[in-house]
């Protein structure tokens, strides 16, 4: 049973649990703004969807500071890289496996070159690796550490992640498949290996895998949110 | 966590989902500016058979002529501009000039009752969205 300090205080301060849940939503809160209100409404003006998303990132970060969180914490570290990887390695090769059989049943032959075919896959793997980055420091860092103060480490805090996670995709079906598969797999091994680089190369040549074997049509180009229907 | 630290992590939360209010609000607002415009003024006067007849305005430039669509049943029916003669409009001191009326030839349509609409087409400054707005009401009209 929550106790009171978990919950709120004497002083009228929500307690930790509390004041996670909270910031968990206020981040979702944003991303939902960006995808489904600004996006449709932004016509030709996008630059205006980096304004919840500077909203969220002072979120994210203020939070760090004031809860004294250090770049360790958060898996922006060197030492436990290599157990991270063998940790993700497994179920990359079965996911990257699932993808090319599942391409092969839809007629799609794998084309390593699909991803931005007009990029040098090498600065695609980058720039992959880049974005990768800030998704997962956002949805490993920040809600899968929430997640753990809400309901401590396990499998509850997991299933929460890759859920958020796989919501943020709606309404794209596949990606939101794959993403709670990769948020199951991904929120897991930060859990016991918390290492953002590995996490980030991991989700740089699954989106890859994932673009060269799955038929364009079913990925609907990777949009989600309102852009998804245009 | 101190109790001063999460209440200034509340004070954030507070004023971010504010910020996020008002920025929606601002969206709202800027949207509905880009895709309709307050000034335009018209009514669908008479419709049956032969012609669909109106005039339309817009009043914050009542120089211009207003681009119309008409629609019958929901289908569209054609276009056009309004620029017939229509001086009742200018003596009602709605129009600069006499020119603000539309004339639609009604097309084929079947025994029994129909509906027509007549909308003015409104593209934003940028012209990425043309919208339609629908000029005074919905005609009801018998076709024996």
């Amino acid at each position: 049973m929550a106790t009171v300090t978990e919950l709120g205080s004497e002083t009228g301060i929500p307690g930790d649990r509390a004041l996670a849940g909270w910031e968990i939503a206020s981040l979702f809160s944003s991303a939902l703004i960006g995808e489904w209100i600004l996006s449709a409404a932004a016509g030709g003006t996008k630059l205006i969807v980096l304004i919840p998303i500077a909203f969220a990132f002072f979120l994210v970060i203020s939070s760090h500071a004031l809860r004294k969180e250090s770049l360790r914490d958060l898996g922006i570290r060197f030492d436990n890289f290599l157990p991270a990887l063998k940790l993700l390695a497994l179920p990359m090769i079965v996911v990257a496996a699932i993808c090319v059989g599942l391409g092969l049943i839809f007629g799609t032959r794998p084309n390593l070159s699909r991803w931005h075919p007009e990029r040098q896959i090498g600065a695609q793997l980058a720039l992959g690796f880049a974005w990768g980055f800030v998704q997962q420091y956002v949805l490993q860092s920040f809600i899968n550490r929430r997640a753990q103060i809400i309901w401590q480490k396990g499998v509850v805090s997991v299933v929460v992640t890759a859920m958020i996670f796989s919501l943020l995709h709606f309404p794209n079906p596949w990606l939101m498949l794959v993403t709670l598969v990769g948020g199951l797999v991904w929120a897991f091994v930060y859990q016991r290996a918390p290492n953002l680089f590995a996490l980030a190369l991991s989700h740089s040549l699954m989106t890859w895998i994932l673009v060269s074997t799955l038929p364009i049509s079913a990925l609907n180009h990777l949009r989600i949110g309102f852009k998804y229907f245009a | 966590m101190d109790n001063k630290s999460r209440a200034r992590l509340i004070h954030l939360l507070i004023s971010k989902s504010m910020a996020e209010a008002l920025l929606i609000a601002a969206v709202a607002v800027g949207f509905y500016f880009a895709t309709t415009n307050p000034n335009l003024r018209g009514v669908l006067d008479d419709a049956d058979a032969s012609w669909v007849t109106g005039w339309a305005v817009d009043e914050s430039n009542p120089g211009a002529r207003v681009e119309v669509q008409l629609f019958i049943d929901d289908v569209f029916a054609g276009d056009a501009t309004a620029s017939q003669y229509r001086p009742d409009v200018h003596n009602a001191k709605r129009a600069d000039d006499d020119w603000h009326g539309f004339a639609f030839r009604t097309p084929p349509l079947s025994r029994g009752e129909h509906q027509a609409r007549v909308y003015a087409v409104h593209a934003n400054s940028a012209g990425a969205r043309r919208t339609l707005q629908l000029i005074g009401k919905a005609y009801k009209f018998t076709i024996d």
